[in-house]
């Protein structure tokens, strides 16, 4: 697994120095788990097949703001998918996730100390989500795996909205102090 | 360490870059956090932790191949008009060259003898490069006339790009390409081939035309994709 962050890191670096082959390369690794994004979030074929597609371009034409460190690269890639797809439900204004690109990888510094406690932090999470009510863990599944808005999470769950606001910032504040713990 | 970072700003700015981070906010929330997002660093670290805590999660997402009209797609918006491979190392284009170029060369030495020359001005031929690529709509004709040191360049199709020149570059074996200048892709263009490229020219060589930058590869060295290449052969 290691070797697949390397390699898939390697690609997307050679991307930004406009290597087709690690594009093409890139693409045959990964497409099918960021369709897999877009699709669950999208939840239409062709709309997600039209999101898989500009992501692709915005990998391509901004590769170049992947900073090794930090963030594993096949989280960035999904980032780049999953907001893409999230500004597609929002409001079909694709190009706003320029900045969330940015803001994804401006401060992503190739810090080891960082890159630790992230490591750390990614693997603690399942346990933190586990420790919470099961219907409060779905919801926070939800909004992250299916981009769920608080107005569905709260008709999905039968409560009122913002009940559902409370919940969810409750499991928030919850799963942060798990983690930091 | 992280608790610093998390409730820096208050809880309910912890809280709202938990909600961005998971995409919870509506579209004006949303644009408000982020605007802050790019003036407040705390926030930004509070936002890089909530995303990679969460991040576990993408392990979720269930791979789905797509469906290959997508890669299509893509491949022609990003690269049509261009080289397909774009390297100059790629054998593949070399091969698909090599193959191409003999086509078209057996049909300009079919013009070239079928043409009478009565005229003076006629271009006399001794060697013909067909230049094209997969991908690319550029095809050039180049023809050398020994005795004069000349190479006239016709246009089959190709267009000109804006921002943009072609450059024809020479090369001999695996030597590094050398330019032989900007080319006009909707003139007719002649012109004289350099002292220092005149030894090795003949059959073999390769004749490239790539995309640069206005003026010509700002390098002594192609960096843009090659749109059309091609040996030169004897006629």
């Amino acid at each position: 697994m290691a070797s697949d962050t390397a390699d898939i890191a390697d690609m997307i670096a050679r991307c930004a120095l406009r290597d087709r082959q690690a594009f093409r390369e890139l693409y045959a690794r990964t497409s099918a788990k960021l369709y897999g994004v877009t699709l669950r979030i999208l939840r239409d074929r062709s709309e997600a097949e039209e999101a898989l597609q500009e992501v692709y371009v915005k990998i391509w034409q901004r590769a170049d703001r992947y900073v090794p460190g930090g963030y594993s690269p096949i989280s960035w890639l999904v980032a780049v998918a999953r907001n893409h797809s999230l500004d597609v439900l929002r409001a079909r204004k694709p190009q706003s996730d320029d900045i969330d690109m940015a803001l994804d990888v401006a401060d992503a510094s190739p810090d080891p100390e960082q890159a630790e406690a992230n490591r750390g932090e990614r693997a603690r999470i399942d346990g933190c989500l586990d420790q919470l009510d099961a219907d409060k863990a779905e919801a926070v599944r939800g909004a992250y795996l299916d981009g769920y808005s608080y107005e569905e999470l709260s008709e999905r769950h039968k409560v009122p909205l913002n009940t559902m606001r409370t919940w969810l910032r409750r499991s928030l504040l919850k799963l942060r102090e798990c983690l930091s713990a | 360490m992280s608790d610093a970072n998390t409730i820096a700003g208050g809880d309910e700015d912890g809280f709202l870059v938990a909600e961005y981070a998971l995409g919870l906010l509506d579209g004006p929330e949303h644009d408000r956090v982020r605007s802050r997002l790019k003036a407040e660093p705390v926030l930004r670290a509070d936002l890089r932790l909530w995303r990679t805590r969460l991040s576990s999660l993408d392990s979720e997402f269930v791979e789905t191949p797509a469906p290959a009209a997508v890669w299509s797609r893509l491949e022609q918006r990003l690269f049509t008009g261009q080289a397909k491979a774009g390297f100059w190392n790629s054998l593949a284009l070399w091969r698909s060259v090599a193959a191409g170029a003999l086509a078209v060369a057996v049909i300009a030495i079919g013009i070239n003898v079928a043409t009478p020359r009565p005229d003076p001005n006629a271009f006399a031929a001794q060697l013909v490069a067909a230049l094209s690529a997969q991908g690319s709509n550029v095809s050039v004709v180049a023809l050398y006339n020994e005795t004069t040191g000349q190479v006239r360049l016709t246009t089959v199709s190709g267009d000109p790009v804006p921002n943009k020149d072609y450059e024809l570059w020479a090369i001999e074996g695996s030597a590094a390409p050398k330019s032989m200048g900007v080319i006009k892709i909707n003139a007719r263009n002649d012109m004289k081939v350099a002292p220092d490229l005149l030894a090795g020219f003949g059959p073999g060589t390769t004749l490239a035309i790539s995309l640069e930058p206005l003026g010509g590869s700002p390098t002594h060295a192609p960096t843009g994709p090659i749109v059309a290449a091609g040996k030169a052969t004897t006629i």
